[in-house]
């Protein structure tokens, strides 16, 4: 099975604030002397939540843009 | 760096012969994985970039201490241009890259050599700043003409029409390339979502209605 695709963080950019571990629904992040780290991958429904409240734009929940098929 | 191997950037193939002689001699690439900071915001301007390959971005620290997404870089665009040039000398924001990108360094002073040397190079970088002001003058006139949800419409359009982008886009980015606040792509994609213009599935937009969409982007 492959692994979910799951937002990216930088944590070059990271200042360990904790609002994406506090922030995130389903608990799928924690943090670490690193970092914040994601402990469940699996449970992450890339809702996008962790990146809108991380203020250092550490965290990346991209996007891709494609049509149907059928249009 | 090989003046050879300067013929085939595309940028760089106005340049007369001696001036990409001299832009190899004083250049140097340098490859950084995805993730990469290149430049932090605020520390003395050094380096001028242009990009070989791979995507970066801009970002720059709000009074409020958030971070706000400037701008996006591709193949081709220079980066720090501005701060090497402007007379504080520091970088004017901080700049990450989104997929393994290959970038031609230029120190400041080889920057200001070439560009006092070499008039076509001046030329090359006018016409970088002349692309740069049209495409903020589009978006001006685009703010003042169409209504963000037009402007989403659009942008949604030309990137399933594009070739895709290797990192995506997150809603901080679209927002920062449509002129709006992430909030509000993030309310336009609800909606979209539920007049069944689009199906968000993980990672990804699907457009659904094309005729819908272009309608609404001439809002
Ligand atoms: S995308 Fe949503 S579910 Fe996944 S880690 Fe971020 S906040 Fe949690
Ligand atoms: S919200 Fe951003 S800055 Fe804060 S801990 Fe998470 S990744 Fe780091």
């Amino acid at each position: 099975m492959t692994e979910p695709i799951i937002p990216s963080i930088n944590l070059t950019l990271c200042n360990r604030c904790t609002q994406c571990v506090s922030g995130c629904p389903e608990q799928s992040l924690v943090m670490t002397e690193r970092g914040p780290e994601f402990i469940k991958p699996i449970t992450c429904t890339y809702c996008g939540d962790c990146e809108g409240l991380c203020p250092t734009g550490a965290i990346r929940a991209p996007l891709w843009v494609t049509w149907d098929a059928h249009v | 760096m090989q003046a050879e191997a300067l013929n085939q950037i595309p940028i760089f193939s106005s340049l007369q012969a001696d001036t990409r002689t001299a832009i190899a001699r004083r250049a140097f690439t340098r490859n950084l994985p995805t993730g990469c900071t290149l430049l932090v915001e605020g520390l003395p301007a050094e380096y001028g970039y242009f990009v070989l390959s791979g995507e970066l971005r801009a970002l720059r620290m709000n009074q409020d201490g958030r971070v706000q997404i400037l701008a996006r870089f591709w193949t081709g665009d220079p980066i720090n241009l501005i701060s090497l040039l402007s007379q504080e000398h520091v970088n004017r924001a901080t700049i990450e890259t989104l997929t393994n990108s290959t970038l031609l360094v230029l120190s400041a002073s080889d920057f200001n050599d070439l560009i006092h040397r070499h008039p076509d190079f001046s030329t090359l970088l006018l016409r970088q700043f002349a692309a740069r002001l049209t495409k903020m003058t589009d978006l001006a006139a685009d703010l003042s003409l169409y209504a963000v949800r037009a402007r989403l419409a659009r942008f949604l359009i030309e990137l399933a029409d594009l070739t895709p982008s290797h990192a995506g886009w997150t809603q901080d980015e679209i927002a920062a390339h449509i002129g709006t606040v992430r909030d509000v792509v993030g309310r336009l994609l609800r909606d979209f979502e539920s007049a069944d213009l689009i199906q968000r599935q993980r990672g990804q937009i699907v457009l659904l209605n094309r005729d819908e969409l272009t309608r609404i982007s001439k809002d």
